[in-house]
């Protein structure tokens, strides 16, 4: 009584219940550990898919990765124009055989990797191609193959444009592109943006129904703070840890020589999703008062909203690749600030909806 | 393990009559049943009412709407890279169309201004591309510019009335079994080429469970519905949706969906697709998905056993905690079972798939268990369960990537149910070799889960570490058990050794030096063996199970090499799948390969036997030195004993090059 | 301080607590005994303003129950001890001082001073490693982190081992000896008898007697108080280790105490024996007189 405690209304505002509330959750996330093994899973989640599709990729565009040349034995009437292609083509180089049969022969003896017998149907060069059994190397093989034929193909309608009505259009020179572009700026990056907003909806969800199930919220409500506090507190925690995340990931980004681009437009989106999401996982919290089902809805919702979100005119994938990749358009701007807008008004929303629960339910 | 054999429930097995023998066992096995089955539908009962009718509702309707959504998505052209070049093209250029169908692009004014501030990627003029930027943005829009053109060539060709002007080349792909395997060519690496059982040419990718060949010309438009949406499942593929064709005739799409269907093999040139056994990988995937779901709820009751003292009650009950471990899991492990059986139904697969399941069931089950045991809070349990769903979904699925590449991939079960959903057949050593392992690693996570199901474990506050050592220490009584707890890890050493290689081959394919690789495998594989021979040994340090003395130390050293030692001829079964086919396969299974030499036979028996003997010993001694003196020093001595272990395995492998 | 008129919780049909009216007054301690069910437990948790009641109010140190001036006045001790299980005592009591916006220094200083007074060492243990008698002095030392004035226990000594009941209910004795109000739960008699000014004995979700302890015990007849202790005094006989005396008074259980301290032993447990505290139930719940002059004793 002698000290200084009794009038509450000279708080600081350093020492803001809801300040203290976030303070101790982000401490008991660090306390376990669990922050860095959040990280590192979405370390491990995205370079889990990088390389998938390094894999994948190299596997359909194999000329990407690997440096063998693939040797292809030709024959046939209309062997001429894919020794002609064969000649501009890196990676593959071109036998002529006299006669299909010698063309086989050589393949079954293993001299070359595939065989091409063009012969003549109708006013059409006719390929026969041979390769072997389904293997990485006939992955390879079979794409240098299309390659070639494609560049025949191309030949071969210049070469009879006065049959045609309509004309080709010319197809850009070659350059040295990295076939990984798209995928880092549509994929990945959305990927590691999207993962630190799901995972802090999901902890808050722990976080509250934690208190509910272990009955250590009574001790806070007999505290000098409301349920809209305590609640408040545990969003203000999980929605600060996740734009955090992301500077994080794209500072790695950075290092790895993968620029983005609109970093503040970026974490206004992941700041908004976090709200989001957040906001649902503590209003089902609160409305379930269960862990089990409150986890359940709340990743079955979160999945559904996404879902539903593909009926925006963009994705929210999209406008964060369109952010990072700098390319960005008004409907971009448009939908940051509809984000924005919507997080906002839910948290409003979810606060009301909280300050009506009532807490002895809980 | 330390489960400690179960009780009979009641003390009523007093006549110690020798004929009634094969009765008290019936009575025994009688009570495990009726105890494991009470548990069970007491788990199913209570997590039925666990969840209230009012959730299950909104989930239910909540992925009915999800499935409602999925087609008028697709429909609608989901393209995550909508928008994300920029070209300057004017409507009277000839590339303004294929530009303005292709979604990935966005249509500006031509200017050079703005492609130099950054603003623009791709300038044309004309019927040339006369600028672009020069940042790997500019150049992968030039990339896909190419691609979109050559699309969009095929599509206006397919309107011509000239069909064979229009398509020129017609081409008729055949696959074609042969004896040479390999392709000397000048500098070139020989990739041995898999050896396949039928002479059957042609269309050898129907039989990836459609078989319909549906491109068979070009005005094939297979990838309408159905296949699209699989294409968006397989989500890994950026590049790939953008390609979805504007209406009109798709001559060349190579959208996912039509590699999904195995890629055609007759056609114009763009129709032909290199095989890749997409469609049985992501069907595949179907099967791992639902056990991820099955975990969550399995953490969540296992851990609220410990929230709160809940568990203690049962724990005092007349029912032993192996019956309570069963009990618990076997419902989610019947649920688990139960979904893999239907979707194998489904999908026309055989009874194969579900037994290569089962393995994999139960590792996701005991992972999960001991995670469950080592975790604090929900909190923690949320972020051990993802770790599990991301690892092991990793574990079962990379390898399957590559089914038809390398016999490595027989490491995951999940390889056993491509290749089922294939139609090939399967072998029972390589069923062995694919499920063994898995299910022994699941058998030893049950049993140190089971050591710290007891009272003094369940209902502390200890962080995961320490948790980890426990699990260790528990079984060790005596210095002999480290030879045993040695023995048991080796489940772990087999599937993280195996992984290691199996991470190893892409980059076999990669232009990394081949000696590096396998030096990379070779560091990889010590760290993890030294590991397995040292880590308990630790625990064991830690929980003051031995006394300080140097012998002491020798002698457990010396145990736990022998331990390893004999488990590890084992790994023996790895011949049965051909493994040692593969280089890196060779390498890393180091002592076996020194077999298929011709080395004098005494000598070899040194070699095989002796030797490595000797280097287990020696290695699990040195870090078992290091473990008496505490965790710093223990670090220091498992480092060393890689470091011995790796040159002790160059050694060999040197020796072996000669 | 406290003023509870005509309480009344419902849930759903159920009534856990009807009529209640009590006042407690600045200083006093109060005690609610009755057997479990009786809705004690309510009764508290509606004075803490944890449980808004159906009907009737409540007021302490002249606010509502449940405001938030109230709740900083205010030190809960609940029946369990919900606590943080990964924190340690030290980070625990300091969570809740920010939460009551004590100041640091304060805090440090009354963090220090209780604990060292409820004997609590491993203070960077965590929570969930500690013995039940050790959680309850952190949740003790947790209730008084803001110097309340008043304090609400519920079953401050129940669950623990005799020592530790002992020891709590002493604490607690003293707390009221400093000038708190406390209102607390029990239902061991003895708990009440030795600490309260007053008591309330609630049966069946109803105050069914209170009033001073001397008058309600004069109605009611004696109890018998069971003296364990560690040495032999006189009129004890031997039992499970210790010995055992059988008194009728406060006073003679005071002098039991202090010669079996003379004697170089202590007290290990004072029990009452359970019908004697049946009894005055009975007793109470049979004559409504009994609560017509309880509430008539005092305003």
């Amino acid at each position: 009584m002698t000290e200084s405690d009794g009038d509450s209304t000279g708080r600081s505002l350093l020492s803001d219940p809801r300040l203290i509330i976030a303070k101790r959750d982000l401490s008991s996330l660090s306390r376990e550990k669990t922050i860095v093994l959040a990280l590192l899973i979405q370390l491990f989640v995205a370079a889990f898919s990088s390389f998938l599709v390094v894999g994948l990729t190299s596997l359909y565009n194999p000329g990407s990765v690997s440096a063998g040349e693939v040797v292809v034995g030709v024959a046939g009437e209309h062997d001429a124009p894919l020794v002609r292609a064969a000649n501009e083509q890196d990676g593959l180089r071109a036998i002529t055989y006299p006669t299909p049969e010698t063309a086989r022969e050589a393949y079954q003896d293993g001299r070359v990797h595939a065989v091409m017998l063009a012969g003549d149907s109708g006013n059409r060069i006719d390929v026969e191609v041979i390769a072997p059994q389904e293997s990485i190397e006939t992955t390879l093989i079979i794409d240098q193959v299309r390659t070639l034929l494609e560049a025949v193909e191309r030949d071969e309608r210049i070469a009879r444009s006065d049959h045609l009505d309509r004309s080709t259009v010319p197809v850009p020179e070659k350059v040295d592109a990295s076939p990984y572009f798209g995928f880092t700026y549509t994929v990945l990056v959305p990927l590691l943006l999207f993962l630190p907003p799901f995972i802090s909806g999901s902890v808050a969800v722990d976080a509250l129904t934690e208190e509910i199930e272990r009955g250590t919220l009574e001790l806070l409500r007999v505290a000098p703070l409301s349920l809209v506090d305590i609640v408040d507190g545990k969003a203000l925690a999980m929605i600060l840890i996740a734009p955090l995340q992301a500077l994080l990931w794209v500072t790695l980004l950075g290092w790895n020589g993968i620029d983005i681009a609109n970093l503040g437009q970026l974490l206004t989106v992941v700041t908004a999703l976090t709200t989001l999401v957040v906001t649902l996982g503590l209003s089902l919290g609160v409305l379930t008062a269960k862990r089990r089902e409150a986890q359940l809805l709340y990743s079955v919702l979160v999945i559904f909203g996404f879902g539903i979100l593909t009926f925006l005119p963009e994705h929210p994938a999209t406008t964060v690749a369109k952010l990072a990749v700098d390319s960005p358009t008004g409907t971009t701007t448009a939908h940051v600030v509809g984000y924005a807008v919507a997080a906002v008004a839910l948290f409003v929303l979810a606060r009301r909806l909280v300050a009506r629960t009532d807490p002895e339910g809980l | 393990m330390s489960g400690g054999p179960p009780r009979p429930r009641g003390g009523d097995t007093t006549t110690d009559d020798r004929s009634s023998r094969t009765g008290r066992l019936g009575d025994w096995s009688r009570t495990r049943a009726e105890n494991v089955t009470r548990i069970a539908r007491w788990e199913v009962t209570k997590n039925a009412g666990g969840v209230d009718r009012r959730t299950v509702i909104i989930a239910v309707l909540a992925v009915i709407g999800l499935g409602a959504m999925a087609p008028v998505a697709v429909s609608q052209g989901v393209s995550l890279d909508q928008g994300i070049y920029r070209v300057g093209v004017v409507p009277e250029d000839p590339y303004y169309d294929p530009v303005f169908l292709d979604p990935t692009f966005r249509v500006q004014n031509p200017s050079s201004a703005a492609v130099e501030a950054g603003k623009q990627e791709i300038r044309i003029v004309g019927p040339q591309v006369r600028e672009y930027a020069d940042t790997t943005k500019g150049r992968a829009a030039v990339d896909e510019l190419r691609s979109s053109t050559m699309r969009y060539n095929d599509g206006i060709m397919g309107l011509e009335d000239n069909q064979s002007a229009a398509f020129p080349v017609v081409v008729n792909l055949s696959y074609v079994q042969r004896d040479a395997t390999r392709v000397v060519a000048p500098g070139e690496q020989a990739i041995a080429v898999d050896s396949g059982e039928d002479e059957e040419a042609g269309g050898g990718d129907g039989a990836g469970g459609g078989g319909d060949g549906s491109s068979d010309d070009g005005s094939g438009d297979e990838n309408g519905d159905g296949t699209a949406g699989d294409g968006s499942d397989a989500g890994g593929d950026g590049d790939s949706d953008v390609t979805q064709p504007e209406g009109g005739s798709n001559v060349g799409s190579s959208t996912i969906g039509a590699r999904l269907t195995g890629g055609g093999t007759s056609g114009a040139p763009s129709d032909i697709t290199p095989p890749f056994p997409f469609r049985s990988l992501v069907l595949a995937f179907v099967f791992v998905l639902p056990l991820n779901f099955v975990i969550q709820a399995y953490g969540s009751t296992i851990l609220s056993e410990r929230i709160n003292r809940r568990g203690e009650l049962l724990l005092v009950s007349p029912v032993s905690r192996g019956d309570i471990i069963v009990g618990k899991t076997l419902p989610y492990f019947a649920a688990a079972i139960g979904v893999a059986t239907a979707i194998t139904l489904v999908l026309r697969g055989s009874a194969i798939s579900v037994l290569a399941i089962v393995p994999l069931a139960m590792l996701f089950l005991a992972a999960t268990f001991l995670g469950a045991m080592f975790a604090r809070s929900f909190k923690e349990l949320t972020f051990v369960t993802v770790t599990i769903t991301v690892s092991l979904t990793s574990y079962a699925f990379v390898p399957a990537i590559f089914t038809d590449v390398t016999p490595i991939a027989l490491i995951s079960p999940l390889t056993l149910v491509v290749r089922d959903l294939q139609g090939q057949a399967i072998g029972l050593g390589q069923f062995a070799f694919s499920t063994l392992p898995p299910t022994l690693t699941a058998l030893t996570l049950f049993g140190l889960g089971a050591g710290l199901y007891r009272e003094e474990d369940m209902f502390t506050q200890r962080p995961i570490p320490y948790k980890v050592l426990d699990a260790l220490a528990g079984p060790i009584t005596r210095r002999r058990s480290v030879a045993l707890v040695t023995a048991v890890l080796l489940p772990f050493v087999l599937v993280a050794e195996l992984v290691v290689v199996a991470f190893m081959y892409p980059l076999t394919q990669a232009s990394i030096p081949f000696g590096v690789i396998v030096f990379a495998a070779f560091v990889g594989i010590a760290l993890v063996e030294e590991l397995a021979k040292s880590l308990h040994v630790y625990a064991g340090y830690a929980h003051s199970r031995f006394d300080d003395t140097l012998r002491t130390a020798l002698v457990v050293g010396l145990f736990s090499g022998i331990g390893f030692f004999l488990a590890e001829k084992l790994t023996l079964i790895a011949r049965l799948a051909d493994l040692q086919e593969v280089e890196i396969g060779q390498a890393a299974l180091g002592e076996q390969a020194l077999l298929q030499t011709g080395v004098p036979l005494p000598i070899l028996v040194v070699a095989l036997l002796l030797a490595p003997l000797a280097l287990h010993v020696v290695t699990a001694s040195i870090s078992a030195l290091g473990a008496r003196r505490g965790r710093r020093s223990y670090a220091v001595a498992l480092v060393i004993a890689v470091a011995v272990h790796v040159a002790y395995n160059l050694t060999v492998v040197t020796a072996l090059a000669q | 301080m406290i003023t509870a008129r005509d309480l009344r919780k419902e849930y759903g049909g159920f009534v856990a607590v009807e009529g209640s009216t009590f006042t407690v007054e600045e200083g006093e301690v109060f005690g609610i005994i009755g057997p479990n069910g009786a809705g004690k437990t309510t009764t508290l948790k509606m004075l803490a303003g944890l449980v808004e009641p159906t009907d009737g109010d409540v007021s302490v140190a002249g606010y509502d129950a449940g405001e938030t001036e109230m709740r900083q006045r205010l030190g809960f001790l609940p029946e369990e001890s919900p606590l943080y299980e990964e924190m340690t005592p030290l980070s625990y009591l300091h969570f809740f001082a920010d939460l009551y916006d004590v100041p640091d220094g304060v805090a440090d200083r009354r963090i220090h001073d209780t604990l060292e007074r409820l004997d609590l060492d491993h203070r960077e243990r965590p929570l969930g490693d500690m013995s039940k008698g050790m959680k309850r002095k952190v949740a003790i030392a947790r209730s008084l982190i803001n110097d309340p004035d008043v304090l609400i226990y519920d079953e401050p000594g129940s669950g623990l081992d005799p020592l530790t009941t002992n020891y709590i209910i002493d604490f607690t004795r003293e707390l009221g000896e400093q000038g708190k109000t406390i209102v607390f739960s029990a239902h061991n008699l003895y708990h009440v008898e030795s600490i309260c000014d007053r008591v309330a004995i609630m049966n069946e979700g109803k105050i069914v007697a209170k009033g001073d302890l001397d008058e309600l015990q004069a109605e009611h007849g004696r109890t018998e108080y069971h003296v364990y202790t560690t040495v032999d005094v006189p009129g004890s006989s031997r039992e499970n280790g210790n010995y055992r005396r059988v008194v009728e008074s406060m006073d003679a259980v005071d002098e039991t105490r202090s010669a079996a301290q003379e004697a170089g032993g202590q007290v290990v447990d004072i029990r009452t024996e359970e019908s004697s505290l049946e009894e005055v139930f009975l007793e109470v719940a049979e004559s409504e007189s009994a609560v017509e002059r309880g509430s008539g004793a005092r305003p």
